[in-house]
């Protein structure tokens, strides 16, 4: 466009109100590609489910044990494909500052019913047969610094050994990945079987069930199915899709989402009323020229889409630079967070919102100059000055 | 084949209306322009002049009346078909120079052809060939804050003339200049004139300025009068 | 000197006055302001509110015992033999009916959380009279205290907040157990009141705990005695406990909202440099706006200082107003609002945002540093605008 020239010149005339306003955009979006994809992240756990599994807790509170006779009665329900079972071990790594999220699974059912995660034929086989061998995470692997081989101590801040004290020890057997990039590989499995034998409070019980359906659309009859199984029992059960346990599950951490969205729309809309304020002082300034350009025949339409344009371009120029500044700390971060925020990435969904939004600010910055710049009268303008 | 009068003036009035008040600058306004005319337009503030001026360049509309430029009327045309008009027919020379501060030379020379489809390397050849005429080769890449009000207006007569009008309309072109410079100026004008065959329509104060003109009109209270009666 | 000062106080003077023609771009920094001011004190009213819920709970006089290893009640437990054997242990203060000591047990049930609708974790902790009379700042707002041995229970005042169905007179239903609510107390706003309250011994009996508890409080003598009774735990090998004072298990728990303040503070100095952008910006048009009339004051023989202070004082001004404006949105729209959030046992924690004289201090001192630089710069430039500029013709 011969136009661009022009725009190009008339953005960059004053060069500090320039990196101003381009530095307030910025920061919007730097704050926006941050904080959209710690909500992402939050949120891949739901998106992650599989929909064709389902979780059994008891009904008043997932920390409260199932019986292990669930499993088989659950195995013989119509409509339930396969079924495996977990214990939450509460377990840290020699220190219990260094929480380590820990199973307690029965390996062979459970590799079946998360066929996401990945593991060396050789090393799983291992695993199987070794009791006392620990199964771990690729995240987690490289946040402890572990390899396969490696002898480590594994402590539990509920429960305690037969023998005394509250750590076991483990061998290291092999490290799972996922099969896609937002898996969650920073937990760890443990034999069921070997946890159970050894520790002090006895009894057989398990955390909760976890089983997939033949079909997702019989879903809700095999949940509705298990529960009544067990309605009026010692121990009800709450069947659910994965997805709504673990939606559940951060809802209780409190309107996360709601706090998150307020602040990135107060940034926002802060950096609105600075942008805007700016374009139009900045177009009023130039009364005179907008009047020169018409009595040189430039069409008012043609001067509107120019101010549009550059209003546009100031919006990309400082949103783009946000995004790549979001990006590195958002890489940064997601080793620190490991533990706590596998999936911390910043994905190509926020990039598509934030390029919309970059869209959306260059226009509402832009509207109103570009419309008092396409209604400006030449011999009023030239009365003025 | 262009008319013999470029610009016919017909019953044109102007009248402004502020709330009830109606203020009327020209009644029953006739006035022809002959191609080739080099008219100096004088008179004192609030005679009209500006008006006039405004009127012959389409930018701004008579309330009656017509006007009509090389056969063809204009008082009837819509904005964008007013600014098509202005780029294809007239040059613009303003008293305070109006360059784009931010563009060089050769840049604000080169705006009127941007409404063209020329190519770059003609656009540029253009550009060229205006700054020579003007004398401002040399100066082609210096912003106008490096230059002097009579280099400014020169770049300013290059931006008029690069797409090669008929017409050009000055506005107290002298207006801001000493009396060497203005004197330049206004030579360069009867270049345009004489050489090119360019009509030129000046609005002045200057005295002197008549003179390098064909022929002056005054302007009083919206009506010509001869000079004498100005004395009056 | 004094000519200084009058010379200063004109030019603010001059200043302020012509705020109106720069209107837009002077409220838009207020705006800019304000809103930094009110995320700031948000997040850090949330993390104060859940603090101070927490810490307000624990008693330095209460001696806390859990079984080792455990992070939170909900994990720990003391056999009967393992309570009597605590019973005995020094420091531990008694009264007619004999050492003071209240073991307590700490299940999990459902409540429907009232904001989202949804099913969210509370406590039902089993405790008896002693265990009531520890949790200092009792009171029953209304109905009774459970009678031993049935199937009342009391809620405290925070649940009825936040959750419904937990009314006085209510029946509940928690798996195959029904209860009946007999009445509803206060403990002055800390974490208890986020629990439902019953006999011990109908809890043991029904969840199957035989004459297991969780956790045990004790009133020790004095809060010296505490190394004395650790001691006593580690020469005691049937004892698997450690012990600590009840303020410091609770003020630990508090510290777990505190990530939420650390968040305000990054969040609210990010969003500080954005506004300080617009600040500056406002400032900048502001000299070029006034620069003919700067000029013509230092024709007319005024100083350079008296053009800097009366920029600066514009600045701060302006900041100083959104701080304000800030500070009140806060106030209003966050002071005392009622949350809750998952606590240490996966339990939902209710607690009030508080907001408090040094929280507003700190708001304020933020937008007082955005108004200083964002004032500085410009002024520095107002300070020296030439004189010339007076005699040149506006265009």
């Amino acid at each position: 466009m011969k136009d661009f020239y022009l725009i190009y010149k008339n953005l960059t005339r004053k060069k500090m109100r320039l990196f101003l306003t381009t530095f307030a955009i910025f920061i919007a979006f730097l704050i926006f590609g941050a904080i959209m994809s710690l909500r992402s992240a939050l949120n891949a756990g739901v998106e992650m489910s599989a929909d064709n599994r389902l979780v059994v807790v008891h009904k008043t509170s997932f920390t409260n044990p199932l019986p292990y006779a669930y499993v088989n009665k659950v195995k013989a329900i119509e409509g339930v494909k396969d079924v495996t079972h977990a214990n939450w071990f509460g377990g840290y790594y020699k220190e219990p500052r260094n929480q380590v999220v820990s199973f307690a699974v029965d390996p062979q059912s459970y590799m079946t019913v998360y066929p996401e995660l990945v593991v060396e034929p050789e090393q799983l086989s291992r695993w199987y047969k070794n009791q006392t061998g620990i199964l771990v995470g690729e995240r987690i692997a490289i946040a402890n610094n572990w390899k396969v081989g490696d002898r480590i101590p594994l402590s539990s801040n509920i429960f305690s050994q037969k023998t005394g004290g509250q750590t076991w020890e483990f061998e290291i057997d092999g490290i799972f990945k996922g099969n896609e990039e937002k898996i969650d590989t920073s937990y760890v499995l443990i034999h069921y079987k070997y946890f159970n034998e050894t520790q002090s409070w006895g009894g057989d019980s398990i955390g909760w069930l976890i089983l997939t359906t033949l079909d997702a659309s019989l879903n809700e009859q095999v949940a509705k199915v298990i529960d009544s199984e067990f309605a009026n029992s010692n121990n009800e059960t709450d069947t659910s899709t994965e997805q709504a346990f673990n939606k559940a599950f951060i809802d209780q951490i409190g309107n996360i989402g709601l706090i998150i969205f307020g602040v990135v729309f107060m940034a926002f809309f802060t950096i609105l009323i600075v942008v805007g304020n700016t374009m139009v002082l900045a177009i009023r300034e130039r009364t005179n020229e907008i009047a020169v350009l018409k009595t040189l025949g430039f069409a008012s339409s043609r001067i509107f889409k120019m101010v549009l344009v550059e209003s546009c371009l100031l919006a990309f120029l400082g949103g783009l630079l946000g995004i790549g500044g979001a990006f590195i700390i958002i890489k940064g971060a997601s080793e620190q967070m490991a533990r706590f925020l596998p999936n911390l990435v910043l994905g190509s969904d926020v990039l598509l919102q934030a390029l919309a939004y970059m869209l959306v600010l260059g226009l509402i910055t832009g509207i109103a100059p570009a419309i008092s710049a396409l209604r400006l009268n030449i011999v009023t303008a030239f009365s003025r000055g | 084949m262009t008319s013999e009068n470029l610009f016919e003036l017909n019953n044109v009035a102007k009248r402004f209306t502020k709330g009830k008040e109606t203020i009327s600058i020209f009644e029953d306004l006739n006035m022809h322009i002959k191609t080739g005319d080099f008219m100096a337009i004088m008179g004192p503030s609030g005679s009209g002049k500006t008006t006039l001026l405004n009127l012959l360049g389409g930018v701004d509309q008579p309330t009656t009346g017509e006007i009509t430029f090389d056969g063809q009327r204009i008082d009837n045309l819509s904005e964008s078909q007013l600014a098509k008009w202005r780029a294809n027919n007239i040059g613009f020379i303003f008293q305070f120079y109006n360059l784009m501060p931010m563009l060089n030379a050769a840049k604000n020379v080169e705006l009127p052809l941007l409404l063209t489809n020329l190519s770059s390397s003609q656009r540029k050849a253009q550009v060229e060939t205006a700054l020579k005429l003007v004398g401002l080769s040399d100066r082609a890449k210096h912003m106008p804050s490096e230059m002097s009000g009579g280099q400014q207006q020169r770049v300013a007569i290059a931006r008029a003339i690069v797409s090669d009008p008929k017409f050009l309309l000055c506005d107290e072109p002298t207006g801001d200049l000493d009396r060497q410079t203005a004197d330049e100026i206004l030579e360069m004008l009867q270049l345009l004139n004489k050489e090119f065959g360019k009509t030129i329509v000046m609005v002045t104060h200057d005295p002197s300025a008549a003179k390098f003109a064909t022929h002056t009109v005054h302007l009083n209270k919206g009506k010509f009068v001869k000079a004498e009666e100005l004395l009056l | 000197m004094s000519t200084l000062m009058s010379q200063s106080a004109a030019v603010i003077k001059m200043n302020i006055q012509s705020l109106p023609r720069r209107l837009w771009m002077s409220l838009a920094m207020v705006f800019a302001s304000a809103v930094v001011v009110a995320i700031l004190l948000a997040f850090l009213a949330m993390a104060k509110g859940f603090d101070a819920t927490m810490k307000s709970a624990g008693s330095e006089d209460i001696a806390f015992f859990m079984r080792t290893g455990s992070a939170a009640e909900l994990n720990s437990s003391a056999s009967r033999e393992q309570v009597n054997l605590i019973e005995n242990a020094p420091g531990i203060a008694r009264d007619e009916q004999g050492p003071m000591v209240s073991p307590e047990l700490y299940v999990i049930v459902d409540g429907v959380k009232k904001s989202t609708q949804n099913e969210a974790n509370i406590p039902l902790r089993g405790l008896d009279q002693r265990g009531v009379a520890m949790r200092k700042g009792f009171t029953l707002v209304a109905g009774r205290m459970f009678n031993p041995g049935t199937d009342e229970l009391i809620v405290g005042a925070g649940i009825l907040r936040e959750f419904d169905g937990f009314e006085l007179g209510q029946e509940i239903r928690f798996g195959k157990y029904k209860w009946k609510v007999v009445g509803v107390f206060s403990t002055g706003g800390n974490v208890f009141e986020s629990e439902l309250w019953a006999d011990a011994k109908v809890i043991q009996n029904l969840y199957n705990r035989g004459s297991s508890y969780q956790s045990i409080r004790a009133r020790m003598t004095s809060p010296d005695s505490l190394p004395l009774i650790a001691e006593y735990l580690k020469n005691e090998p049937r004892l698997t406990h450690e012990v600590q004072a009840e303020s410091s298990y609770f003020a630990e728990q508090g510290k777990s909202l505190g990530y939420m303040a650390m968040f305000g503070w990054v969040i609210s100095s990010i969003m500080a440099l954005g506004a300080l952008a617009g600040a500056l910006n406002t400032m900048y048009t502001s000299v070029s706006d006034r620069a003919m009339e700067i000029a013509t004051l230092r024709a007319i023989g005024f100083s350079h200082f008296s053009a800097f202070i009366g920029t600066m004082a514009e600045a701060m001004t302006l900041a100083a107003i959104g701080s304000i404006v800030g500070s009140l949105a806060a106030f209003i729209f966050f002071d005392g609002l009622s949350a809750s959030t998952l606590g240490g046992s996966f339990t939902q924690v209710v607690f009030s945002f508080q907001l408090s004289p040094d929280l507003f201090i700190k708001g304020i001192s933020m937008a007082l540093i955005i108004g200083f630089i964002s004032g500085f710069f410009p002024a520095w430039r107002a300070a020296r605008v030439p004189v010339i500029v007076a005699f040149q013709t506006a265009r």
